[in-house]
């Protein structure tokens, strides 16, 4: 229960950060901090967990105030990207999330071009993409960590006390 | 296994969800599943946002200051650099401004009393308390000013050239102790002369003028101006000097001694002409300024001036009665014999 109540709180900070301090830096192009948060959750927790917390951040991602997309079309996408990064990270953790972080733009992209039709597509894949792909491979591994710490704290409490399912 | 199959069935479920959603908003819009939704979501993340925004501000603020800091150095210099130049452009505008109005003013005065000059600026001006009062005007030899020439501006009487370079000439002014001009008293042919007093001038820039003739009429307010001397140097005739301000009583004396506040302003020298030719015949009185409020000339000035005027209707007439035998027809009559000696003697 706690886990995912850390878990929702995660994904709202992340949310909240996102829109107010990441997209209002002077750059061009921010990393997507759901993205990485709900990849990272899914490569701790696993890709039942991974898809349902993708599922309820792409909701809430799509019905975030500045919002016009389509509603359920993150959501989509966010809940493939959690079970894909739940199922690889239980071989190889970091490149799944690496991998997860530089695609699931795209996949993004894709989606909305198969739902919507105002022009988003090759263009925006062959222009900015790259630079998204770049910032979510770099960002990715800082998320990582900083969300396995979490959870690796919460794991070192849980040991102390008796599980039901060691009984 | 189970668990995996599990998680297939929710997997699949949560894509249906995912895809039911889509649908839905995409046919309903806002106004079915989206509305309610969007509602509660602005609700809840827009109450997070703003203080987010409000906490944060300072940190994105920051983040854009530092994004902009090149850029912006650059801009302030800019910025500055043009302020700067707009400042100095503004205040030379003003001066040339005032420059123009004096040079104006004074190429009034020369054209009311047909002096031919040469418009200087005032470079310099050296001041040595009781001693010397003097200024270095741009202009010299080279601009035809020579020694002694006449030095006005648009007030009035300013100086005489004292040396000439190429390029400028010194100027000695009416306030200088050491310089004397012949003046007379407007209206009448009162002669005296004017002299500066430097920083002895009580109240500052008065001149003196000793009258030669003793007995006459010397009043507060009545106006010199310059007499003139040979050539036109040093000093051209005509130019207004001053307003007599005080008048000393001295009983005994030959002369008579007034203290007289001249037109042009010697603290505030700009614009000056170099009177390079005087005018052929005296201007008189004619240059002085139009406000003859405070002038109060005396009986005797009055009646003379009633006989000058008498005198100049008579010739008016004169030259009425001349025109008139001149008829449409344009025959020229023969002027009246008896005319003519009168005629010559109106002339003088």
């Amino acid at each position: 229960m706690a886990r995912n109540l850390v878990a929702g709180l995660l994904v709202f900070v992340a949310l909240v950060v996102q829109v107010t301090v990441l997209n209002r830096l002077p750059v061009r192009v921010v990393p997507d901090l759901v993205l990485l948060v709900v990849i990272a959750l899914a490569a701790v927790r696993g890709a039942n967990a991974g898809m349902i917390i993708g599922f309820c951040a792409g909701l809430a991602a799509d019905i975030l105030p500045p919002a016009g997309g389509v509603l359920g079309q993150y959501a989509l996408v966010l809940c493939i990207t959690g079970f894909v990064a739940g199922k690889l990270a239980a071989h190889a953790p970091l490149v799944a999330t690496e991998v997860c972080a530089v695609l699931a733009p795209a996949l993004t992209v894709g989606v909305g071009a198969l739902i919507t039709d105002d022009g988003v597509g090759w263009a925006y894949m062959r222009t900015v993409w790259p630079w998204v792909a770049l910032c979510n491979l770099i960002a990715a591994p800082v998320v990582l960590w900083a969300v396995r710490r979490l959870h690796r704290e919460r794991r070192g409490q849980a040991v102390l006390m008796p599980s039901w399912r060691r009984i | 296994m189970r668990d995996s199959r599990r998680a297939r069935v929710v997997f699949g479920a949560l894509l249906t969800a995912a895809l039911v959603l889509i649908t839905v908003g995409h046919r309903g819009g806002d106004s079915s599943v989206a509305g309610p939704l969007r509602q509660f979501a602005s609700t809840v993340f827009g109450t997070a946002e703003r203080a987010t925004t409000t906490v944060t501000a300072p940190v994105s603020r920051f983040f854009s200051m530092l994004g902009d800091a090149p850029g912006a150095k650059d801009r302030i210099e800019g910025l500055m650099k043009e302020n700067a130049q707009l400042k100095t452009k503004l205040a030379a505008a003003d001066m040339n401004k005032g420059r123009a109005k004096e040079l104006d003013r004074m190429l009034g005065l020369s054209g009311l009393g047909h002096y031919r000059v040469v418009p200087a600026q005032v470079i310099a001006r050296r001041h040595t308390a009781g001693f010397e009062d003097s200024v270095e005007i741009d202009v010299g030899s080279r601009d035809g000013v020579r020694r002694d020439m006449t030095v006005l501006n648009g007030d009035g009487l300013v100086g005489r050239v004292l040396r000439t370079g190429p390029g400028t000439s010194t100027v000695v002014l009416l306030t200088d102790p050491g310089s004397l001009a012949g003046a007379r008293l407007e209206g009448g042919n009162e002669l005296g002369v004017v002299s500066g007093l430097g920083e002895n001038g009580r109240g500052g820039n008065l001149i003196r003028l000793r009258l030669l003739d003793s007995t006459a009429p010397l009043k507060r307010g009545r106006r010199i101006v310059s007499f003139g001397s040979q050539n036109g140097t040093p000093y051209a005739p005509g130019v207004p000097i001053g307003e007599i301000e005080r008048v000393d009583v001295t009983p005994g004396e030959l002369t008579r001694t007034a203290y007289a506040r001249p037109y042009a302003d010697f603290t505030a020298l700009d614009v000056v002409g170099v009177v390079v030719r005087a005018p052929d015949r005296d201007p008189r009185d004619s240059v002085l300024p139009e406000e003859p409020r405070k002038a109060v000339p005396g009986k005797k000035d009055q009646a003379k001036d009633k006989q000058k005027d008498q005198h100049k209707e008579k010739q008016k007439a004169q030259r009425r009665d001349q025109a008139e035998p001149r008829d449409p027809a344009g025959q020229v009559n023969e002027p009246d014999p008896a005319a003519e000696p009168r005629q010559s003697e109106g002339r003088d």
